[in-house]
């Protein structure tokens, strides 16, 4: 077996497919970290990224595939699932085999499995541009810790950089430690420093209290379905909701 | 009265209108703004009778002249009477929205004084918001019926949704529970409405930069279960809506027993599986291109309780089917239950490059447990019985997997087949005649 091991990055993931049809061997497995058991049958080649050949890729995903492709690959990417870089490959190896129809073929296993995984991170981040809530610093800031399962705080900036875009904010993904933040003209994404990640969030924040009222009473109390409201809202979310403290 | 109390009094008022969606509009950011809406609409949160929540919404005052039998709300019932401010709702909004609590604000009112001071006061807190804070988020405003149409096209050019409640589905309810409200008045400033979007989409056609009114369009609401009007009753008069008024939604409200009067009926939970059948039945009207006629009739002018209304339609029409899923069009996909909106498009995407087999049916998130009874795939029938009605429909409601545990009909085995001796009970009726 010949596995690729890349840095993490989309330009990595990208080489790595530049160097399966231009290296010396193509890969079985595109992974992202080194394995710690390791086969005396495997043979493992470090791809060293390269944003040239990333972007010869990056271009001949669009103009050879199609668009969609290109966003499925990226989504499915910021997935992080097991072996999804593998199945991307796969995808990709299909795709430019079978042009812009590749994603008619819903029925085969590589085409599947890079939807499945780009619908999953399609979904958390429409959940999330809702279930993101602010929190009002007493310095003016709104900061917004949240934990979502994948890497979506580069897909949901954007809607707040259009939406509250006359404060300062910042988005923090708590679990990689990676932050969209905003200065009221433009956002980046960045690691936060040590000392703004431990931010008390004990703020004594009126608004906090009525909105914790307002989920009260906007109940039906005839109705209470528990169910449902899990359904919807999984409970893995409630960590950093306000009115589910 | 402190903001707190009246934001609890003015919520648990509203709460009782459904209407949440804050979809169908895309207002821009202004510079400097705050705010925009996303067509598809966000849920920001669930509340714990699992409904979303999308939007503030509020009362503006439950202070109301009218004595509707079916309302909270009503003037002789003894509630905690309050109302806002223009200031305090816009307050509320946009510190509400700068902390991603909302998509906007659902604005409704009970009749205060009367029509026309009633909608004034919603314009001026809108106005404010629009106009002073510079607000681009998404705002649904109720028009009160029997305001000034002026008035109601003030508001329209700055709301993105506006709806009028119809709540009772027939002119006899309203008699006899809201004697005080006229089906008319209610009707016309729906129909200004719907005349004025018309005419807003012809403007929009020639100049790009015609200003916008009420983007998402109108809804309304019907109240399911405080009057008898049958299913087919309250189906047909959407289909109307959708038809006559170009609404975007009507919505369902199962009616929750807010008062003891003798002229409700007496409910001790609310009738959620029939609201439940009927939001079923407005999605086929909407997306599956049903109409009312096809799912009810005079014999059956209710929905079954124990069958989707889809999958009765199909057990009913029978001899339309199995389709074969690699040639069917896409009106036929759709009507076969357990195959959707989207796996009906999936279905006629992955067609193209392949004829698809029952495995791949599944792949493509097709509901086989209810499908398979309607279709064919590669002219190969999956269910192993005749395609007959009644055994189809109890497949349907109780599951195939279960009935197998639970056979009805066993081996026949040499012994079953001596006759039981009779008993004295047997003997007796042969004598007497009497079961």
């Amino acid at each position: 077996m010949v596995n690729y091991y890349y840095d993490g990055t989309f330009d990595g993931l990208l080489t790595s497919v530049y160097e399966s049809y231009y290296g010396i061997e193509p890969p079985d497995k595109i992974l992202r970290c080194k394995n710690l058991q390791q086969s005396i049958l495997d043979k493992d080649i470090d791809i060293v990224t390269d944003s040239e050949k990333a972007s010869k890729v990056y271009e001949a995903i669009h103009k050879k595939i199609s668009y969609d492709a290109l966003r499925n690959v990226y989504h499915a990417y910021l997935s992080e699932l097991d072996e999804i870089d593998t199945y991307i490959y796969q995808y990709l190896r299909f795709g430019f085999k079978k042009g812009k129809s590749v994603d008619l073929y819903l029925t085969s296993e590589e085409v599947l499995k890079v939807h499945s995984a780009a619908k999953k991170v399609r979904t958390e981040s429409h959940l999330m541009l809702g279930l993101l809530r602010f929190r009002k610093l007493n310095g003016g800031l709104y900061y917004a810790p949240y934990s979502p399962v994948y890497n979506i705080t580069a897909l949901i900036s954007d809607h707040f950089v259009r939406r509250l875009s006359d404060q300062f904010w910042i988005i923090h993904d708590t679990k990689r430690n990676l932050a969209a933040v905003y200065n009221m003209v433009e956002c980046v994404l960045t690691d936060l420093p040590e000392e703004l990640q431990h931010q008390s969030l004990n703020t004594d924040d009126c608004f906090e209290d009525l909105w914790k009222k307002y989920f009260d009473s906007i109940c039906i109390k005839d109705r209470i379905n528990p169910k449902l409201q899990k359904r919807n809202m999984p409970a893995r979310y409630w960590k950093y909701l306000v009115e589910k403290q | 009265m402190e903001l707190q109390k009246k934001l609890e009094i003015l919520s648990a008022a509203a709460k009782y209108d459904v209407s949440c969606s804050s979809s169908g509009s895309n207002r821009k950011n202004t510079k400097g703004g705050l705010g925009n809406a996303t067509s598809c609409g966000i849920c920001h949160s669930w509340a714990d009778d699992g409904r979303c929540i999308s939007l503030l919404k509020i009362l503006f005052s439950n202070y109301c002249v009218y004595d509707c039998a079916y309302c909270v709300n009503r003037s002789s019932n003894d509630v905690p009477r309050a109302a806002f401010t223009p200031q305090e709702v816009a307050d509320l909004t946009i510190n509400f929205y700068r902390r991603n609590y909302i998509e906007g604000l659902f604005l409704s009112s009970a009749v205060t004084k009367n029509a026309n001071h009633t909608m004034e006061l919603l314009y001026e807190s809108i106005r404010l918001l629009r106009e002073e804070y510079k607000f681009n988020g998404y705002i649904h405003v109720k028009a009160i019926p029997g305001a000034d149409l002026a008035l109601i096209e003030a508001t329209g050019k700055l709301v993105d949704r506006m709806s009028v409640n119809i709540e009772l589905p027939s002119e006899k309810g309203l008699k006899l529970l809201a004697p005080q409200k006229e089906k008319q008045a209610i009707l016309k400033p729906m129909n200004f409405i719907s005349s004025k979007i018309a005419e807003k989409k012809d403007e929009i056609k020639v100049f790009k930069k015609a200003p916008l009114f009420v983007p998402g369009g109108q809804s309304t609401q019907l109240i399911v279960g405080a009057t008898k009007d049958h299913d087919m009753n309250i189906l047909k008069l959407s289909e109307n809506l959708y038809k006559k008024y170009n609404l975007k939604r009507v919505y369902y409200s199962a009616y929750v027993p807010v008062s003891k009067n003798p002229l409700l009926p007496d409910l001790k939970t609310p009738p959620l599986l029939r609201e439940h059948r009927l939001y079923q039945a407005d999605w086929l009207l909407r997306f599956y291109g049903f109409s009312a006629d096809e799912l009810l009739d005079e014999r059956n002018p209710d929905f079954d309780p124990q069958l989707d209304p889809k999958a009765n339609w199909a057990v009913n029409n029978i001899s339309l089917f199995p389709v074969e899923v690699n040639r069917a069009d896409y009106e036929m996909l759709l009507r076969v239950p357990g195959i959707g909106v989207r796996s009906a498009k999936k279905i006629i995407m992955a067609r193209k490059v392949k004829s698809l087999c029952f495995e791949d049916l599944k792949k493509l998130g097709v509901v086989l447990k209810r499908a398979r009874f309607f279709i064919t795939c590669k002219g190969k029938y999956f269910f192993n019985y005749n395609m007959e009605q009644l055994l189809i429909r109890q497949n349907l409601i109780n599951g195939w997997e279960t009935d197998e545990k639970k056979q009805e009909w066993e081996q026949i085995s040499i012994l079953s087949l001596i006759p039981e001796k009779p008993t004295l009970q047997d003997k007796l009726m042969s004598i007497t005649g009497e079961i």
